[in-house]
């Protein structure tokens, strides 16, 4: 059996008696004490997660915008200074082999946080294609610890914890320090709350996970953070987005920029070609799970859960599925086949639950 | 570890605990499953009148991120469902024995000497996990 990496935190995590289960590689808490309690600290109080598995590349140098806009799918340098970017990062034929989140922290200095399970995968692509550009690729994923600190009081928390912390907007950077570690603090976070992602050091956010607990912020495993980005609808690799789909098959159409003068994927892009879409179902009565086959009103299979669970916040099984594009039913009537039992499921088009981010 | 195991119970590997009165065996989960699946949110069972094998699945409990599968301690058919659990299955979390789902009319009373003492399930609850 292949051996699990721990994060630093990983002592803290059972001590607080987590459940530690095995996770892209890792050992990681799936939850404390409940689910549901976790899920409802996010969504009305603060909660935390530990999520230093994810990776974290840097690109420094003259070039490094350009660079990382040729990569990916979403507008890089059209962006403001200090913005962070959510995007796909497709092959030539508009496959996706990661999404990321690229953080512009200052004019040549470009941070790219990636899916644990796909660090080595992006690392190598990127790498690939570092030609012609005058900057520095570094995969510092071993050297960051980070944190997410997530729910409406979030900022109330955080902010006196730091050297300063401005009312970012959503989806920014910026660089600080906590005591006399340096830190990088996004307002970014995949539970649709309010909240902020802190990169540091293993020692200073070791420090400031333990800051956290003596101010009673909850903290939060895997479990409730899969439902919290479900109920608002983010995609997770490895479930709607994978190395088959393209971005349209994700219902990720929104971050292709097809204006952007070049980038990898663009030409088989162009034509916004669908296989599938990607649809959101709510069900009254069962719980849909990942690899459930959906149904249309004459019961024939047209798809498939990708992602499903109990929404805590409006007690109904939720899911994403995704739907052979000639088969989405003009009816729009939808089941879901649990355990050979057909279940109706209701279209809806806005994502199951508002978060209150900014 | 679960240190609730009421003496007067038999128990499955499967977790689940059966109170054997005569021909009649009521059917739940232990404290121990109840624990390792956290937030119980849905439950399915089978109908009164359907016909279980011992050791084969006949329904499910579902937590928020799980699905598991209910074994049947006996062979035989289902005399009654615990119908208050249907809108509330997190009352199983709260009192896993209090909250049966079951109650079968054994067919074969050989199965009963195949369940689990207290002693044995706890001792099988100490090594397996």
């Amino acid at each position: 059996m292949e051996s699990l990496q721990k994060t630093y935190l990983y002592d803290e995590h059972v001590k607080l008696g987590g459940k530690i289960v095995p996770f892209a590689g890792w050992d990681m808490p799936v939850q404390y004490t409940s689910v549901k309690d976790e899920v409802l600290a996010v969504r009305n109080n603060v909660g935390v997660f530990d999520v230093s598995h994810m990776g974290e590349f840097f690109v420094e140098g003259k070039d490094a915008e350009a660079f990382v806009d040729s990569l990916v799918t979403n507008d890089i340098q059209g962006a403001e200074m200090g913005k962070a970017i959510y995007s796909p990062l497709c092959r030539e034929d508009g496959t996706v082999i990661d999404d990321l989140i690229v953080y512009k922290l200052t004019t040549g200095h470009v941070m790219i946080c990636v899916n644990a399970s796909n660090i080595d995968k992006d690392f190598n692509w990127i790498k690939s294609k570092h030609t012609g550009f005058k900057c520095n690729l570094t995969n510092k994923s071993s050297e960051y610890s980070l944190l997410a600190l997530q729910g409406p009081k979030s900022f109330e928390i955080l902010r006196p914890l730091l050297r300063e912390l401005p009312d970012l907007e959503y989806y920014s950077v910026f660089q600080t320090e906590f005591g006399t570690h340096q830190v990088i603090i996004a307002r970014t976070g995949y539970t649709g709350e309010d909240g902020f992602e802190i990169f540091g050091s293993h020692e200073a956010i070791k420090a400031l996970w333990q800051k956290f607990m003596t101010l009673k912020v909850v903290p939060c495993g895997l479990a409730a953070r899969d439902v919290l980005r479900l109920e608002v609808c983010y995609p997770l690799y490895g479930h709607e987005l994978n190395d088959e789909v393209n971005p349209y098959d994700a219902g990720l159409g929104w971050t292709v920029k097809g204006a952007k003068t070049n980038f990898i994927g663009k030409e088989a892009l162009a034509s916004k070609k669908a296989r599938y879409k990607l649809v959101k179902l709510v069900l009254e009565r069962g719980i849909p799970r990942e690899g459930y086959p959906v149904l249309n009103g004459k019961n024939e299979a047209i798809g498939v859960v990708t992602s499903g669970t109990m929404s805590v916040v409006t007690n109904k099984g939720i899911a994403f599925a995704r739907i052979e594009i000639d088969k989405v039913p003009a009816d729009e009537v939808f089941n879901v086949d649990i355990r050979q039992k057909s279940y109706p499921a209701q279209l809806v088009k806005k994502p199951f639950v508002t978060g209150g981010h900014k | 570890m679960s240190t609730n195991i009421p003496g007067n119970l038999k128990y499955t590997k499967e977790h689940e605990w059966a109170l054997v009165e005569g021909d009649t065996v009521t059917v739940g989960i232990t404290d121990f499953a109840q624990s390792a699946l956290g937030d119980i949110v849905f439950l399915e069972v089978p109908e009164v009148g359907s016909e279980l094998k011992n050791g084969s699945t006949f329904g499910v409990v579902e937590s928020i991120k799980s699905v598991s599968d209910l074994y049947a301690p006996v062979s035989g058919e289902v005399i009654a469902r615990n119908t208050d659990l249907e809108g509330s299955p997190e009352r199983i979390n709260q009192d896993a024995y209090g909250s049966w789902l079951i109650k079968v009319k054994v067919k074969d009373k050989n199965d009963l000497a195949n369940l689990l003492t207290a002693e044995q399930y706890q001792e099988f609850c100490n090594t397996s996990h």
